[in-house]
């Protein structure tokens, strides 16, 4: 521990901290405007600049380890007349028009700092250079006239996603934040993961949807859960009048630290489906307008004679909260007495993963393995495009010195992004997971007791059913056993094939490899959706068919119906369609209750390594839709059934591949 | 002792300045108690005193050559001159067109804007001003405070004018520092 003097306060950091983090820990506030926690510092704005005994210029507080014996003086008046000249400066530089700037007025970091520090003129007027707007991108514009610089974007691009599309070309006032090799932001490598929007502390980096739509002061931010696939991202939704303006990552929330991705950040809001918003019954042919009390009586009546016959068949998506989830199994199975309970993935990636479970207890660990491995073995997920914030805390660990093996026989994005790409032939996955093995125990590099009787001919079968040649299958294997920290990810490619010897061998080769051992486990499968985990552990992964029942329920909550459910529930007899968005189906439902949309209902969710995490009501659904879960409680009320399960407790029924936590 | 003298006047700005200072309402009789209100725009007087005033206040920035006699002329007159507003402290909203350049600017206006009769002409008569980049009060005089806003507050101007009556130095910051 190093001891210094701040402001006369004596302080205690670890060696290493800078005087800025130190400062903030003893509750000292050093402005800063190129600091953020999540990045490596950089120095470039000099706003932070402290007064250090014995040095001859003030010095940036951000970059400066602490040392012991330190004196520093961080408000004398001679800083801060700096601190007001250096903000003029900036001002001078480009063209900080504040009057009609989306962020001005409270949510601009650079026009707060000069607030702060009493800044009211600046001295030089820019050369007035039109500094380039692109507007090419579809969820945000890159204005450089307000850019400070400050490198955020460049650094959150890099070192956070992994992506590294923005860099800073030219040099001195000339200098320009571009994507790639100077092209338009919207046609160059960006993931269009908008991290670097949310740290840009100007008006910059414009973000299209929240751009005037009110000051951050006049919005409610509400912590909730990302429902767009099954990391389960914490993420903030900024509300404005019953709207869901922004939507940001927690950079304290738990999986993901600040990131998002496309698909939750912008997809979630974007959704161009028409809503569905009035209970309809098919009258003379032709679906009506009717009240709840009609639609909801006509289901009752029509499921009541039909309890126990095994007469009604109900799928439902895994995007539902785990309440409707619950009610929607007790009402269906139980009450109903129905065999095909299931969902609209049929346990398509975890259904698998549960059979193995049975047999040898549960074997995933948390995504945290991500954030210090430095080996990663990816079997089947194209993480470029799939479960991406996953993807960043990979693609971000390669410069620094990670390996990535990537093993798809499908073309994949990281086949160029991998140090060890194979594409094993259709069928061979199993053969080839255990000629890693082999390898591994040939050469003595195992850290179990796995023997092999003979591993040339395992090895031998692998490159031959693979098609993998020796040599890359070999080095793929000693990649992974030299490694220190591990981690192999089972993604959906693999779980999709439904085969347990395949995660049977998977799981051996993590522990042969020391991914999975006493201390930690470096081993997770992707899994699919929101609530994948939750349908899993109620048993709802089972296929889909319809076999001579007479009515089928869809609660499709806000999901899109793959084919194959989609072409069979059109030969539904009677279909039951509980839905958010209208759908081509709606033409053969002789029900349609309107559902509520993720952000307009209460509920939990399991993510892909068992944490159970909540997603908040944060507005309130337009006149007609109903929670899905109220909806399904209503109809079992109505047919003296009703649904008492409590899902805490259902979560907890099956032996489950991943250690659930947080319930 | 006489009451000090103060005068406004404005060179390339919307007005909104003086009509937000309009905006004080009632308390524009506690700044007339404290000083003497000489020339602005929207009065009888139209010039600063030849012999001098205490406070001269100017709105807008430079534009043009007439901007700039006017600018000097308060400037001479005043002992203490206070930019007012965002267009006078940095160039606001006109200060858009120096992207452009003067040339273009006159172009597009008198000559290429859709509205304009054909056959329309940039005005060459001798006696208008000459039209110059768009610039800052302090790029042309010195100025002694700048008040930023667009427009700055009621409460700001109110509180300048006030201070500077009372021979005191206003601060601008918290409520009264805003550049929007």
């Amino acid at each position: 521990m190093v001891q210094l003097t701040i402001n006369g306060k004596q302080i205690e950091a670890p060696e290493g901290t800078t005087v800025l983090r130190a400062a903030e820990s003893a509750g000292i506030k050093i402005p800063t405007l190129c600091d953020h926690k999540q990045l490596t510092p950089f120095g470039g704005c000099r706003l932070c600049i402290i007064e250090v005994q014995g040095f001859r210029v003030p010095i940036a507080a951000c970059t400066l380890p602490v040392s012991n014996g330190m004196v520093v003086n961080t408000e004398t008046e001679a800083l801060k007349k700096s601190r007001k000249f250096i903000l003029s400066m900036l001002f001078s530089e480009r063209n900080h028009f504040c009057p009609f700037c989306q962020v001005s007025g409270g949510d601009c970091e650079l026009q707060n700092a000069a607030y702060h520090e009493e800044m009211t003129s600046w001295p030089m007027q820019p050369g007035w250079n039109k500094f380039k707007v692109d507007t090419s991108h579809p969820y945000y514009v890159l204005d450089n006239n307000r850019c400070i610089l400050c490198r955020r974007c460049v650094r959150a691009c890099g070192e956070l996603v992994g992506n590294f599309t923005l860099a800073v070309a030219e040099r001195g006032a000339s200098s320009m934040i571009v994507a790639d090799y100077d092209v338009p932001l919207g046609e160059s490598s960006c993931v269009k993961c908008g991290t670097c929007v949310q740290v840009c502390p100007t008006g910059a980096l414009i973000d299209r949807s929240s751009a005037y739509q009110g000051h951050i002061e006049s919005m409610k931010d509400i912590r909730s859960t990302c429902t767009g696939c099954s990391v389960g991202c914490t993420t903030t939704l900024r509300v404005r009048d019953n709207r869901v303006v922004r939507i940001l990552g927690d950079w304290d929330g738990g999986v993901n630290r600040g990131l998002m991705c496309e698909v939750g950040r912008y997809k979630l809001l974007n959704d161009q489906r028409p809503r569905l918003t009035t209970p309809m019954l098919r009258k003379n042919g032709k679906l009506e307008p009717v009240s709840w009390d009609e639609a909801l009586g006509a289901v009752a009546d029509k499921l009541k004679p039909l309890a126990g016959k095994n007469a009604v068949a109900a799928v439902a998506s895994t995007r539902l909260t785990a309440e409707a989830l619950t009610s929607f199994k007790e009402l269906f199975a139980e009450h109903l007495g129905g065999t095909t309970v299931t969902t609209l993935e049929e346990g398509i990636n975890t259904a698998v993963l549960g059979e193995v479970a049975a047999e040898l207890g549960s074997f995933e660990g948390k995504i945290d393995v991500l954030r210090n491995a430095d080996t990663v073995l990816v079997f089947g997920e194209n993480l470029v495009r799939n479960h991406m914030v996953a993807g960043f805390m990979v693609k971000r660990a390669l410069p620094k010195g990670a390996r990535l093996i990537s093993v798809d026989g499908e073309a994949s994005d990281l086949d160029e992004l991998a140090d060890i790409a194979l594409k094993p032939a259709a069928g061979s996955l199993t053969a080839l997971v255990k000629g890693l093995s082999a390898v591994v125990v040939k050469e003595g590099l195992g850290r179990t007791e796995l023997k092999l009787a003979c591993p040339e001919k395992v090895i031998e079968k692998a490159v031959k059913t693979s098609g993998v040649p020796a040599d890359k299958l070999a080095e793929a294997a000693r990649t992974l056993a030299h490694a220190v920290s591990p981690v192999i990810l089972i993604g959906t490619g693999v779980t999709s094939q439904r085969d347990a010897e395949a995660i049977k061998a998977m799981i051996e080769l993590a522990k042969l490899v020391g991914a999975v051992d006493s201390e930690r486990v470096g081993l997770l499968a992707l899994k699919g959706k929101s609530n994948s985990v939750t349908a899993a552990q109620l048993g709802l992964d089972g296929p889909f068919a319809i076999n001579g029942q007479k009515v089928v329920f869809a609660a499709l909550g806000d999901d899109v119906i793959p084919e194959p459910v989609a072409a069979k529930l059109a030969k539904a007899p009677y279909l039951v369609i509980q839905s958010a968005y209208a759908t081509p189906l709606l033409d053969k439902a002789e029900v349609v209750l309107p559902a509520a949309l993720w952000s307009e209902q209460e509920g939990h969710y399991v993510n892909l390594d068992g944490r159970v995490q909540k997603a908040v009501k944060a507005v309130r659904p337009p006149e007609g839709p109903r929670e899905n879960a109220a909806v399904l409680g209503e109809i079992a009320l109505r047919m003296n059934m009703p649904v008492k399960k409590d899902w805490h407790t259902e979560l907890k029924e099956r032996k489950s591949s991943v250690v659930l936590s947080g319930i | 002792m006489a009451k000090p003298k103060i005068s406004s006047d404005w060179m390339c700005g919307c007005a909104g300045c003086h009509m937000s200072l309009l905006d004080m309402d009632e308390r524009i009789l506690k700044v007339v108690e404290l000083a003497e209100l000489r020339s602005t725009p929207i009065t009888d007087l139209k010039e600063p005193d030849e012999s001098g005033v205490d406070v001269g206040v100017l709105e807008g920035g430079i534009n043009n050559s007439a901007n700039e006699e006017v600018a000097k002329k308060m400037r001479k007159r005043a002992k203490i001159l206070v930019a007012l507003g965002d267009c006078a402290v940095f160039g606001g909203v006109p200060a858009l067109r120096n992207f452009c350049g003067v040339q273009e600017a006159l172009q597009r206006a008198y000559v290429d804007a859709e509205s304009n009769e054909p056959g329309s002409q940039i005005p060459n008569d001798p006696e208008l001003a000459t039209m110059t980049l768009t610039r800052a009060l302090h790029e042309v005089v010195p100025v002694d405070y700048n008040v930023p806003g667009c427009p700055p507050d009621a409460d700001v101007i109110f509180y300048v004018l006030s201070e500077l009556a009372q021979g005191r130095k206003p601060e601008l910051k918290d409520e009264l520092l805003h550049w929007d």
